[in-house]
């Protein structure tokens, strides 16, 4: 079982993330779920609403397109368990769902991202574990701008 | 409740000291208090004893180099605010009449480099979220494109706080930097820079509180109007937070709690202790505490506002950025010179006539400490 796109294209940082894209027709999706009873949503995905304490939550699936909320360039190497490129940028893109997720940055040079730049969700390798295996994770990279002109800007931050 | 008083308080160098033991430290802060105090070892009814690092019986192993008396010991850990948080636990003590004086310890030999923050998920450490100063640099970046605040303020920050701390014997760096010296450091996480973020270290602070009635030195009388302890609310993750719910903050919340139980507000301090951990958490943390509008800190700070001789000193200690942050020592420090404030006893850094001070701790994953002093007569 499971064998298929998902080891193929490595394996995720932490199960139930999101789902990876199969090809460039079905892009990678982030999973979270929202609280029935106060429609807070959460990512990743939990048991216990942390605003109301109900245990109604109803998984969904997020957009893939955002924007930046804030980011920041780290130029030191992180205290322990990282092991990426530094420089790497991390930081909030909001969701139009009414969310905010916190991921890394990619497909740009660093000091071009901007607050309330246009992003869509890529899954790529975060490194390669001891046994030689890729680890894959979210990503944010900024949209092109045709794209953007089609689906961004949906929402205000 | 009972009135509660600051009998005494002690401290030791902070630094880095290679081959001293956590117990040499906590020696040495705590026999100052109790000197400072002139209470007796066999008076202290209980100690908390806060410490993140050294494992466990941190709290017994200190108290056993000067005697074992019997009393109750408990080791606290509560990241940076462990100290504050030790502070608290004595006064809740005393307060409730269950003991007349009792010892409040923070000790701390922290391990050099990045603080390895383990409260993270192990997946969000994976990426590479749990730099400190990056995630204070995530609520600046938002701060500068809301209020307009800038890398200058920030970096102005750490040279009022390290003119201050030249003044302050119990500081690992008693010497000045300049505003281009900070600007010119090592960019850890943008905007923020190497001397925007606070040094770590070793050390120890000790604070002995007492029940007003067993107090013998009346006339440095200093009481504790309000100690509060918060944890974060819902909505208010690092940096960014729930779309829709806006909650006041945990430090908003211990703020408004500790004003109230005191009796007083922000106009009425003389001198305040802002935890400074990065030089934008003094800038963002005075803000809530109402120290000044919100987006005013920044300009209020160019004009000299919160300098020694402003209308507010803050951090007259020199702050973290000036003492080093043995984590959870560096709550009982800040009150300390809180204390030091209020009895004329700051030397150079005095704050003419401080006759109400408070101190603000914060610490991982999302803690607030809040310290109101007064002046008893």
């Amino acid at each position: 079982m499971g064998t298929s796109s998902i080891q193929k294209k490595g394996i995720p940082v932490k199960e139930g993330l999101f789902i990876p894209g199969k090809d460039p027709d079905s892009p990678p999706r982030l999973l979270a779920c929202r609280c029935s009873e106060c429609g807070e949503i959460f990512f990743p995905r939990r048991s216990i609403c942390q605003n109301c304490q109900a245990e109604s939550l109803e998984p969904m699936e997020l957009s893939s397109r955002g924007k930046i909320f804030s980011f920041t360039v780290v130029m030191q190497r992180p205290p322990s368990n990282y092991r990426g490129p530094v420089p790497f940028a991390f930081g909030w893109v909001e969701l139009p769902e009414g969310v905010r997720i916190e991921t890394l940055y990619t497909g740009c040079q660093l000091e071009d991202l901007r607050i309330g730049m246009d992003v869509e969700l890529v899954v790529e390798t975060l490194h390669h574990d001891d046994d030689g295996r890729e680890i894959v994770c979210h990503k944010f990279q900024p949209v092109q701008d045709d794209n953007s002109r089609n689906n961004g800007g949906a929402f205000s931050p | 409740m009972k009135t509660v008083a600051v009998a005494g308080v002690g401290m030791s160098k902070f630094g880095r000291f290679p081959g001293k033991d956590y117990r040499d430290l906590g020696y040495e802060a705590v026999t100052r208090a109790l000197g400072d105090a002139d209470i007796r070892w066999k008076d202290i009814g209980a100690i908390f004893c806060a410490n993140a690092h050294a494992g466990l019986g941190v709290g017994h192993n200190i108290a056993a180099q000067i005697g074992k008396t019997g009393i109750p010991i408990v080791n606290v850990e509560n990241a940076c605010s462990g100290g504050a948080s030790a502070f608290r636990l004595c006064y809740q003590s005393i307060a409730a009449g269950l003991y007349d004086i009792c010892l409040a310890i923070g000790v701390e030999i922290t391990p050099r480099g990045l603080l390895n923050d383990t409260s993270w998920p192990e997946y969000e450490r994976d990426m590479g979220f749990n730099v400190q100063p990056a995630n204070y640099a995530l609520e600046i970046q938002k701060h500068m494109e809301t209020y307009g605040s800038t890398v200058e303020q920030f970096a102005m920050v750490t040279v009022k706080n390290r003119r201050n701390g030249v003044f302050n014997p119990y500081a690992g760096f008693q010497k000045e930097v300049s505003l281009q010296e900070v600007l010119n450091s090592r960019m850890i996480a943008t905007p923020m820079r190497l001397l925007m973020c606070c040094a770590t270290g070793d050390g120890a602070a000790a604070i002995i509180l007492s029940n007003t009635a067993r107090l013998k030195a009346k006339s440095r009388k200093v009481i504790v109007a309000a100690s509060v302890l918060t944890s974060q609310t819902y909505g208010n993750k690092k940096g960014a937070g729930s779309v829709r719910i806006q909650n006041p903050d945990r430090t908003e919340i211990a703020a408004q709690q500790a004003y109230e139980m005191a009796g007083c507000g922000p106009q009425d301090m003389d001198v305040v202790e802002v935890y400074d951990t990065m030089s934008s958490a003094e800038l963002t943390s005075a803000e809530k505490l109402g120290l000044c509008e919100k987006g005013t800190y920044g300009p209020l700070l160019e004009k000299g506002t919160f300098d020694l001789g402003g209308r507010l000193p803050v951090n007259t200690s020199g702050g973290l950025m000036s003492r080093r942050h043995p984590l959870s020592a560096t709550g009982l420090a800040q009150i300390a010179e809180i204390v030091w404030q209020l009895r004329q006893e700051a030397k150079s850094r005095q704050v003419p006539n401080a006759r109400i001070g408070m101190a603000h701790c914060m610490g991982a994953p999302g803690n607030c400490a809040i310290t109101i002093l007064k002046k008893d007569g």
